[in-house]
């Protein structure tokens, strides 16, 4: 007698098979198709927006940024009525009966519906008038952004833009926040420029030492890259300035 | 008439001076980036390009740059930018673009076993160059051109040489005695210093680096050995009876001051290099050893139980003015004065190991600056910007390196057994 050896079960084998080529071909399809864009993060470009005003020689009062647009007017308020008592019924005895008029009534359902009509209307109303008003401070924002009179802070000049100097501190600062780097805690340095009627920066002096030398290759490397936006002095001569350069929030201790 | 003068040099002085800072404009901006420091790919200056060597000298400076501190390094892939190094050779505009503050250029040139390297470091955003050196040798000599070439760009960014081009000596148990070997700081070249089957402990450098102390027992007894890296020369410095041990040259390079055991307890004393017992500085009935000089050499940091347990103290350098350093901690040992003299590293034990602190010679200051394993004899770099230790990080000691604020712990000696006691080689004179 011949014994039979018991059937190998193989379904479990089969099934972990599958589950493998099918969780890669799942793992395949995400990674190629960026099912799943978390895996696949592209950073987004940073855009710069300028908000200083080109230099001018003789910059007048203001604001380097340009006077702020007019707020939006606000929706004119709607015309309050006078409150109005209700009518006194009338004592019984003394006066003569008035016959009112029979007005004729409502049902409550047709109260509701009314109501929110005029309720919807009125919101739809309020709702149009705010857009508009949103729209047209816009537009006059955006108009008024090239030839908004702009100026410096305690300039006594005529014309619209910033002066010279805050134009290059606006650029230099650009510059400075993509090379700044030191070794000690609070370094700060004091440094000279001397900009020809080119724009070019024809000297660069350090008048007051940091000490630290990796801090002041930073600053000469962002005076380097600012140099490029450098537009020429407006007044036409050589132009020479001071510029004290920090990391942020360090002042005098 | 004084008061006159006076007012006439107030009129004499520049108005801007007078004024302080109101004539300058502010340019500030947030944070501190590390510098973005690239490599490009080293370029044959003559002959058939060799993978090896430009795949070693990328390796040497990115190694050092990055345990530098100041770098954030990349190195560019080396099938690329097979352009020239010189200045006018290639386009600093790909740099410029990719935000690389500093850009490492290298070429190298054989001729037959003579290897020429050349390393030029430029500023992309200024396009200048910053400094540039050639080193001429033997091909087996390239490790130490790089490493050379890294101080080089330490010293051209900081103000301050880096301390690459030093060497390490430690205390081994590769071939299964205590031996003294010396490595380059990062880990390679490792030549033995002692062969003699005992136990030897201890190595501290000359100042000029070139000769080497340290305690061995091939004698039988602990004692002080010196002996000339050069020629091999050795001599037994101190071989009092008892304990001599933990000796540490002083900054003039002409005195050693060590702990002995002659007169009953371990005490500090100092001798000449030759041998000679100048002067004895601590007598109390405590344990007094391992001595540390300050810089200037007026002061030294020692171990002492005087108050029950093991603490730091200092004194003048003719045992005068004994203070206690260190008041936190139970157990604190193995002092070392940093080459500027501004901090002391200190080990204390906490646990069941060491952790590596440093701390102000006022007192002031005390901070951990390891905290993984089980961490001894922190021991400063030439430039005082970096520590070596040993430390137990699983089951085989090694000897690390570090930056001074505790980070860039990185594993430098990489043979069997158990490597301890590391000592980072001055300035080579």
């Amino acid at each position: 007698m011949t014994r039979r050896l018991p059937r190998r079960e193989r379904g479990l084998e089969t099934m972990v098979v599958y589950s493998l080529l099918v969780h890669l071909a799942v793992y395949f399809l995400c990674t190629r198709f960026a099912f799943f864009p978390g895996f696949m993060k592209q950073e987004a470009p940073v855009y710069y927006v300028d908000v200083v005003n080109l230099p001018v020689a003789s910059p007048q009062a203001g604001s380097p940024a340009g006077s702020p647009a007019p707020a939006a007017p606000a929706p004119a308020p709607a015309p309050r009525k006078e409150m109005t008592l209700p009518a006194r019924p009338p004592e019984k005895g003394k006066a003569k009966a008035v016959v009112a008029k029979p007005v004729p009534r409502n049902t409550p359902q047709e109260n509701t519906r009314e109501f929110e009509e005029r309720m919807s209307q009125l919101e739809k109303a309020a709702g149009a008038r705010h857009e508009a008003a949103a729209l047209d401070a816009l537009k006059k924002r955006v108009a008024g952004s090239g030839s908004t009179p702009a100026g410096m802070p305690g300039a006594t000049g005529k014309e619209a833009g910033s002066d010279y100097g805050s134009y290059i501190q606006s650029r230099l600062k650009d510059a400075f926040k993509t090379t700044i780097a030191s070794q000690s805690r609070n370094p700060e340095v004091f440094v000279r420029l001397t900009i020809d009627r080119r724009g070019k920066v024809i000297a660069s002096r350090i008048e007051r030492s940091s000490g630290d030398r990796v801090f002041e290759d930073a600053v000469m490397r962002a005076i380097a890259k600012a140099e490029k936006s450098f537009p020429p002095p407006p007044s036409g001569a050589e132009f020479e300035q001071g510029f004290v350069f920090k990391p942020q929030g360090v002042g005098k201790n | 008439m004084k008061k006159l003068l006076i007012i006439l040099a107030m009129l004499l002085v520049p108005a801007n001076l007078l004024h302080g800072e109101q004539n300058y404009l502010e340019v500030t901006a947030p944070g501190n980036r590390l510098l973005q420091l690239a490599i490009a790919s080293p370029v044959s200056l003559g002959g058939a390009p060799n993978a090896s060597y430009a795949q070693e000298i990328v390796d040497v400076l990115r190694f050092d740059m990055t345990l530098a501190g100041p770098f954030s390094v990349t190195a560019a892939p080396l099938s690329e930018a097979k352009s020239g190094i010189r200045p006018g050779e290639f386009d600093f505009a790909p740099w410029k673009l990719a935000g690389t503050d500093l850009l490492v250029k290298t070429g190298y040139s054989q001729n037959g076993t003579t290897l020429t390297l050349e390393c030029r470091l430029y500023d992309p955003a200024r396009q200048q160059e910053v400094t540039a050196k050639r080193y001429t040798g033997s091909a087996k000599e390239l490790r130490r051109m790089v490493h050379a070439f890294s101080d080089e760009i330490m010293r051209a960014t900081t103000g301050e040489k880096g301390p690459f081009t030093g060497k390490i000596a430690f205390v081994s148990t590769r071939t299964g005695n205590k031996e003294i070997y010396l490595m380059d700081y990062d880990g390679y070249n490792v030549q033995a210093v002692t062969r003699n089957g005992s136990i030897n402990l201890n190595p501290d450098f000359s100042p000029s680096g070139q000769e080497i102390i340290f305690t061995s027992y091939k004698k039988g007894n602990p004692d002080l050995y010196r002996r000339e890296l050069f020629t091999g020369a050795e001599a037994r410095t101190s071989a009092s009876r008892g304990i001599n041990i933990t000796g540490a040259w002083a900054p003039d390079g002409n005195r050693i001051a060590l702990a002995m055991s002659k007169d009953g307890n371990s005490q500090i004393y100092v001798i000449s290099k030759e041998g000679k017992q100048l002067a004895r500085l601590t007598h109390s009935s405590a344990i007094d050893v391992s001595p540390a000089w300050s810089p200037n050499g007026a002061q030294i940091a020692f171990v002492s139980d005087r108050y029950g347990r093991p603490q730091v103290f200092i004194m003048n350098a003719d045992g005068s003015g004994v203070r206690r350093l260190t008041t936190s901690g139970a157990y604190n040992v193995s002092p070392r004065w940093s080459p500027k003299g501004d901090r002391i590293a200190y080990c204390r034990q906490m646990g069941n190991g060491f952790q590596i602190f440093i701390i102000n010679p006022n007192g002031s200051g005390d901070t951990q600056i390891t905290q993984e394993g089980s961490n001894e004899h922190p021991r400063w770099s030439p430039d005082g910007r970096y520590l070596t230790f040993s430390s137990r990080r699983g089951k085989r000691e090694a000897v690390y390196v570090m930056r001074a604020d505790g980070t860039g712990q990185t594993m430098v000696s990489r043979g069997k057994g158990n490597d301890s006691h590391p000592v980072w080689s001055p300035y080579w004179q």
